[in-house]
């Protein structure tokens, strides 16, 4: 920040910007060093250089539509069919003049993609950008106590240089300063969203929190796109309890008996005296007529957590299949 | 007393929608454990009960719909949107960011923004253009 200021106070203007920043220290408090600052001596060594992803679409925002269009471009990019007036009803709030966050993610899911925020770091963003995933930013163009919320998706970066490229509004090309970027970028709590395929997982993902997103998406209706998102995690974080777990509630949800036993079975071998898992299996062994190995795995998740009610209706309805064949 | 009335059937209406919703929401099969509970489970976050998530549920359904969405399209966003995140939503639909580039431009904020801009700080204005320099 203060090389790029200093640089830009050569020239006739100089006295008069610094008045302005003067004027700006009474007027904002961002006393915080930038992220972007703070790696600008040692990038991470592992990081491309330089990347720009040529393949996310641009649609140019209609008024107050900047969320339907980086949405568009991320669902388009991902494989999705859409437009941004498909989107439009689906995220907009007319007499708010703009999108929730939360509802990108939920139209997301709608459209069968995993919607995944990022951890609130520059790096993070950088290394999905890198990874070859479009990343939409929630931006504050304005100041903390004048807002102006706008959505833009991040496509590229340049490390020597510290630019970032970005679709965003009418521009299909934006290039910003690392520094101006990151201004407007924190004051929007460096909001991140990456939005996939299913089979794909963020390169920065977390298990917990990529396996609620996976959750999310079979809530919101989206099973087949649940179940591969479900396995992608047991392939990136093979003794991941959860991840089994999910995988054998969905192929369960799909009707799929066999697979969902063999995915609590991966779960149990992780973790023998998992509640969960050891009386959800025992439900779907039962369904599948085995019910002495069922009444087992019943007793077994009592045996974890003998005040669960859950387990103890598991184990009740088994032994009452038993006693009246 | 008519005051007190009329509040005991504000409410009592209330809690009806709730657990008409409710019984539309519970899973299918009551005995097994769905994923969303283990996972809350493990990032020790609280399960608030079916009865707040059938009233978050009911509260952000009538905000959105106040907010212009017509009411077959808020039942399919609220579809798509965990019990959390319901949750989150609930109440604050009206405060939330919502990104579409609004901005009340009073005079002295315009000033105040085109220096801020030139700075590099903010990035209201395309005329201003920063990285060219």
């Amino acid at each position: 920040m203060t090389s790029a200021r200093a640089n830009r106070a050569r020239g006739p203007r100089a006295a008069a910007r610094f008045g302005a920043a003067a004027l700006l220290i009474l007027l904002t408090a961002c006393a915080a060093p930038l992220q972007s600052t703070q790696w600008r001596a040692a990038p991470p060594a592992d990081l491309s250089p330089k990347v720009e992803l040529d393949t996310v679409p641009f649609f140019p925002q209609e008024r107050h539509q900047c969320g339907p269009a980086a949405l568009a471009a991320v669902l388009v990019w991902s494989g999705a069919e859409v437009t941004p007036e498909d989107i439009v009803p689906q995220v907009y709030l007319p007499q708010r003049q703009g999108s929730l966050q939360l509802e990108l993610l939920a139209a997301a899911r709608r459209h069968g993609r995993l919607a995944y925020v990022l951890a609130p770091k520059f790096e993070a963003l950088l290394r999905e950008v890198a990874a070859g995933h479009p990343v939409i930013v929630l931006q504050n163009l304005g100041l903390s106590w004048a807002p102006r919320w706008h959505y833009a998706v991040v496509v590229g970066f340049d490390l020597a240089r510290e630019r970032i490229v970005l679709r965003s509004g009418g521009e299909p090309r934006e290039v910003l300063s690392f520094a101006t970027f990151e201004h407007t970028w924190r004051r929007g709590d460096y909001w991140a969203l990456a939005v996939l395929p299913p089979a794909e997982l963020p390169v920065t993902a977390e298990e917990l929190a990529y396996l609620r997103a996976a959750a999310n998406l079979e809530t919101a209706g989206a099973a087949r796109a649940a179940a591969s998102a479900y396995m992608a995690a047991t392939q990136r974080w093979p003794v991941s309890i959860v991840a089994w777990f999910g995988l054998g509630n969905s192929a369960y949800a799909q009707g799929q008996h066999a697979a969902a036993v063999l995915a609590y079975r991966r779960a149990l071998s992780i973790a023998p005296a998992h509640g969960p898992a050891l009386n959800n299996l025992a439900h779907v062994l039962a369904r599948q007529g085995e019910l002495a190995e069922a009444e087992h795995y019943a007793r077994a998740a009592l045996a974890a957590d003998a005040e669960n009610e859950t387990y103890a209706d598991t184990l009740r309805e088994i032994r009452g299949r038993r006693a009246a064949p | 007393m008519k005051l007190m009335r009329r509040m005991t059937r504000g409410v009592s209406s209330v809690v009806l929608v709730a657990f008409a919703l409710l019984s539309v929401h519970l899973p299918v099969q009551a005995a097994m454990v769905g994923t969303g509970e283990v996972i809350a489970q493990q990032q020790g976050t609280v399960d608030r009960g079916q009865l707040l998530e059938a009233l978050a549920r009911e509260d952000v359904r009538a905000q959105l719909q106040a907010l212009g969405v017509n009411p077959a399209e808020a039942r399919a966003r609220i579809a798509a949107l965990s019990d959390a995140e319901l949750q989150s939503l609930a109440g604050k639909l009206h405060e939330l960011p919502a990104g579409g580039d609004v901005l009340g431009v009073a005079v002295f904020l315009f000033l105040v923004l085109l220096v801020t801009d030139i700075l590099g700080f903010t990035n209201v204005f395309p005329f201003v253009k920063k990285t060219v320099r």
